[in-house]
């Protein structure tokens, strides 16, 4: 890495919100990075959800969006033992799920998640989920 | 009774003419035919429902009954032996016997009303099977569809999401490519609408179904129980 990265990586940690991206899909994956990255955020992908609190102890994002229905660890997994680690439980989780009925949100809320956004959203709407915690 | 069909056979015109007599004094009457053993096999008789067979001409008893169908209802006005009545009801398990006495015409109806009953019952019984049937493939169908939803909304994520994107910066695309993407967003929103509508009337049948137990386990538990 030149100095010139480095300082562009600095920089960039400094200006830009890390969002953590939690979905089995890459292909969610990407698309909700492209539909971040131009306004002004640092999305940051990641598709085994065994691995979120590695994720979360070595990129420090400020909010993560996380899928519900994934192999191996549910989101309602992930969001209930976040919440329930008490280095990790500040930082807001968007629960971004096509698990669309008023009993998934309730159930979501009770495992403490701080937003909740349906498949399929638009830009807008996740944007607007984002912006209240970043 | 009214969509019920009636065969009278008999050779004996005074028997058909009293028969049917007290048949139309009656408040329902099923559809009756007429026909003797000489025309048996070549009346187009439809499969009636009952066949009520009355006197005959010697030796025609036999071959007529040779010729119907084991399971046919039917009901015998005739002299005939215990023996010989016996052996027939072994073969026509649903064969019912009224010996010719004065109040024939009576037992004959009473009878009559019954099997013509049963018969509509078992009608309805098979139409109610019959709707059963499709009301389980049609359930089949809305699982399936429910439990596919998270596919769809998947899929109709990335369809929305990267149309949208494209749409963001048109600068590079063609009219037609932007005309083409914008069909693409319209049509995924239009999908997503269907999906959502069929979201809550999941909901509604879900929240009928459990006001309907409600209800049900209520009239349960305030009807008194039988002994």
């Amino acid at each position: 890495m030149q100095f010139s990265d480095v300082e562009n990586c600095a920089e960039r940690m400094s200006v830009q919100k890390k969002v953590l991206i939690v979905d089995d899909s890459p292909a969610q994956v990407k698309l909700i990075q492209s539909l971040l990255e131009p306004e002004g955020y640092w999305p940051v992908g990641l598709s085994d959800p065994r691995r979120v609190e590695e994720a979360i102890a070595m990129e420090r994002p400020c909010v993560i969006l996380l899928d519900v229905v994934m192999p191996d660890r549910n989101g309602f997994q992930v969001c209930r033992e976040l919440k329930s680690n008490a280095e990790f439980n500040s930082i807001p989780v968007i629960l971004v799920t096509s698990k669309d009925t008023a009993s998934d949100r309730y159930w979501g809320q009770q495992q403490g998640a701080d937003g909740y956004v349906t498949k399929p959203f638009t830009r807008e709407e996740l944007l607007r989920a984002v912006r209240r915690f970043a | 009774m009214r969509n019920t069909n009636v065969l009278i056979l008999t050779d004996d015109a005074e028997f058909a003419r009293l028969l049917t007599a007290c048949w139309q004094v009656e408040r329902q009457l099923p559809g009756i035919c007429l026909v003797t053993s000489e025309f048996w096999k070549e009346a187009d008789t439809s499969s009636p429902d009952l066949i009520v067979v009355g006197p005959l001409k010697d030796g025609k008893l036999g071959d007529v009954l040779r010729s119907m169908e084991p399971n046919t209802a039917l009901i015998l006005c005739a002299p005939s032996e215990a023996g010989e009545l016996g052996l027939l009801r072994k073969k026509y398990p649903k064969l019912l016997h009224v010996p010719l006495r004065e109040d024939w015409t009576q037992v004959v109806l009473l009878l009559a009303g019954e099997s013509l009953r049963r018969t509509e019952a078992l009608k309805l019984a098979r139409q109610a099977e019959r709707h059963a049937a499709q009301y389980a493939n049609q359930a089949t169908l809305g699982r399936y569809m429910y439990d596919m939803k998270h596919n769809m909304n998947n899929a109709l994520t990335s369809l929305l999401g990267n149309a949208e994107l494209l749409l963001l910066e048109p600068g590079g695309l063609s009219a037609q490519s932007l005309a083409q993407i914008k069909t693409i967003h319209t049509m995924a929103l239009r999908i997503n609408e269907v999906m959502q509508r069929f979201s809550s009337l999941a909901s509604e049948l879900r929240e009928g179904e459990t006001q309907s137990q409600v209800e049900t386990e209520e009239v349960n538990s305030t009807s008194t129980p039988r002994r």
